[in-house]
């Protein structure tokens, strides 16, 4: 009885995002979002993925309340921003803004003092500590590196523990050594909390998060596990033969078999990979084909995003 | 009465102004010179002349309504400057200070940090404007006292028309104050802003100059110029709100 109350309450209480119906249109007629409506669930995490122009950073500035949707509603925690109550749900929120610039004049302690009054509280000195910013606190935040000013981005965003992280290209701009650093400190940062990450960074999307968000056009496209999502694109059976590729393709085709030439292999889609691969390895071992390779390719995000979006809309 | 996201932004605000040297060299400056040295000089000037000498003005050439006191009293011309003066000095400080808050924070997309903390974009400005406000006041109201003390010291104008240049200067401040959240909301950069801002100004004082010479008294005078400053300010802060609207700030 416990457990269905408790399921029933769950099911209640407002989502940390929700996004109903929401259209924007910015004066002089650009319209940024056309009826978009999703909804991230506690302990979700999201990404939000889509080509330049999708919607995504007028949807992010929607969901801080920077800007007002036309119509429809953002709710943080049950909460839009017309609301009294709005900035207590965004007390709940942290916030990583896009590649935000830094204060010439506010060092990097006064600048954390800020985030905590402003926030109710905060444990500066634990994050402080956990982000590695201890040598710098008197440095004035301009004078940081890029991946520090990143690294106090976050750090001012998880200074009051909030429940829900909003991350919008937390990693754009940053070099190799940077993003690396930055991933470690969001896995860490992610784990128990809801997130949704705003990124052109597929392979980040895909390490860091377990769903996706596709926008196209200032159109939801899909909200869905990226699990969900692998399962729409058929797997991929990758064959090396002694033979070489062309007389491995011919064989194949003789066969049935679709396939398609990648430089020294060839590629099958096989709609069950654990029944039709001994099968078809058998039949070319058979035929004389040596088949020295034969791996099994999951589609990544990028082949499954190019997949929903089109790869000419991705690349616009 | 101000809520406490805008009492902590203030706070912060007033101390990025008290640190940045161009903002406090600009307040101080300009109105030290627009406040005092200008018009004290003149006052003393004035008060040194033969009071009972008037103008040399030829008989037969008709003069304006605010020019007439100059035939037979040589500091009717001091009172009818001094509201400009007065407005010139409380035009400047926040117009040109909020260059330092308002755009150099668009300029520099820091406006984007504070977005993301949990406070609204009308907050962040009240705050940025009510800091400016607060510089501006301050020093203008202290230059103002010298103005004040000397007017009455050396019986240049009545407590009467005292006050009214106060209320001058108040709402001058206001009006420039709210114009200054205009012109962040219209300027991306300091350029634009300082066109802007001339724009404003120039046709202001102007306006200021005809309302001096239109009107007899310029007590009477100074109490319209400060009248049409608060419509001005009300306007300035219906037409940022409601016409251009704060999400301008952050395209």
């Amino acid at each position: 009885m416990r457990v269905l109350n408790e399921s029933l309450q769950e099911e209640k209480a407002p989502a940390p995002l929700e996004v109903s119906e929401v259209t924007k249109v910015y004066p002089g007629g650009v319209q940024a979002l056309d009826g978009v409506s999703f909804r991230i669930a506690p302990g979700e995490r999201a990404c939000l993925l889509g080509p330049n122009g999708a919607g995504k950073t007028t949807l992010i500035r929607l969901l801080t309340g920077a800007l007002r949707p036309s119509s429809g509603r953002v709710r943080l925690f049950g909460y839009g921003v017309e609301d009294a109550d709005f900035l207590g749900a965004k007390r709940r929120v942290g916030i990583v803004p896009q590649s935000a610039g830094m204060y010439r004049d506010l060092s990097v302690d006064e600048y954390l003092q800020l985030v905590c009054e402003l926030y109710g509280g905060g444990d500066l000195a634990e994050v402080v500590e956990a982000f590695g910013l201890k040598p710098y606190r008197e440095r004035k935040m301009a004078e940081l590196s890029g991946g520090m000013q990143r690294r106090l981005s976050m750090a001012a965003a998880l200074v009051s523990s909030p429940e829900v992280l909003l991350l919008d290209e937390p990693t754009v701009g940053l070099d190799p050594v940077a993003t690396r650093d930055v991933h470690g400190f969001l896995r860490k940062a992610m784990a128990g909390r809801t997130v949704l990450l705003c990124t052109h960074n597929l392979a980040e999307a895909e390490a860091l998060c377990e769903s996706a968000v596709i926008l196209r056009q200032g159109r939801v496209l899909l909200h869905e596990r990226i699990d969900t999502l692998r399962r729409r694109i058929q797997p991929v059976l990758m064959l090396r033969a002694v033979q070489g590729p062309e007389r491995l393709a011919e064989v194949l085709a003789a066969r049935g078999c679709e396939s398609v030439r990648e430089e020294d292999a060839v590629r099958v889609h096989v709609e069950d990979p654990e029944a039709q691969a001994p099968e078809l390895l058998r039949g070319l071992l058979a035929e004389g084909i040596d088949v020295f390779e034969c791996r099994l390719v999951m589609p990544s995000l990028e082949e499954l995003f190019l997949d929903v979006v089109g790869a000419a809309h991705a690349l616009a | 009465m101000l809520s406490r996201e805008v009492r902590i932004l203030f706070g912060k605000e007033w101390r990025q102004l008290l640190r940045s040297r161009s903002a406090m060299l600009t307040a101080l400056l300009l109105p030290v010179l627009m406040l005092v040295v200008v018009p004290g000089l003149q006052m003393v000037a004035a008060s040194a002349g033969n009071p009972a000498a008037g103008a040399n003005i030829p008989r037969g050439v008709m003069l304006p309504p605010g020019l007439e006191a100059m035939r037979d009293d040589p500091k009717a011309m001091l009172r009818a400057l001094l509201p400009v003066f007065i407005a010139l000095g409380g035009l400047i400080v926040p117009a040109v200070t909020a260059s330092y808050t308002l755009i150099s924070e668009r300029e520099s997309r820091t406006l984007e940090l504070l977005v993301a903390l949990p406070v609204r974009v009308g907050q962040i400005l009240l705050a940025k404007l009510l800091a400016l406000l607060a510089l501006a006041g301050v020093v203008t109201l202290m230059l103002f006292s010298i103005d004040a003390g000397l007017i009455l010291a050396l019986e240049l104008g009545s407590v009467g028309y005292v006050l009214a240049l106060l209320a001058v200067l108040l709402s001058a401040l206001t009006f420039s104050t709210a114009s200054a959240l205009l012109v962040s909301l219209l300027a991306r950069d300091f350029r634009t802003s300082n066109n802007l801002n001339g724009m404003l100004i120039g046709p202001t004082i102007i306006a200021c100059f005809a309302l001096i010479i239109a009107l007899p008294s310029p007590t009477l005078a100074a109490l319209v110029i400060a009248a049409l400053f608060t419509a001005g300010a009300g306007a300035s802060i219906f037409v940022a709100m409601k016409v251009i609207s704060f999400e301008r700030l952050l395209r």
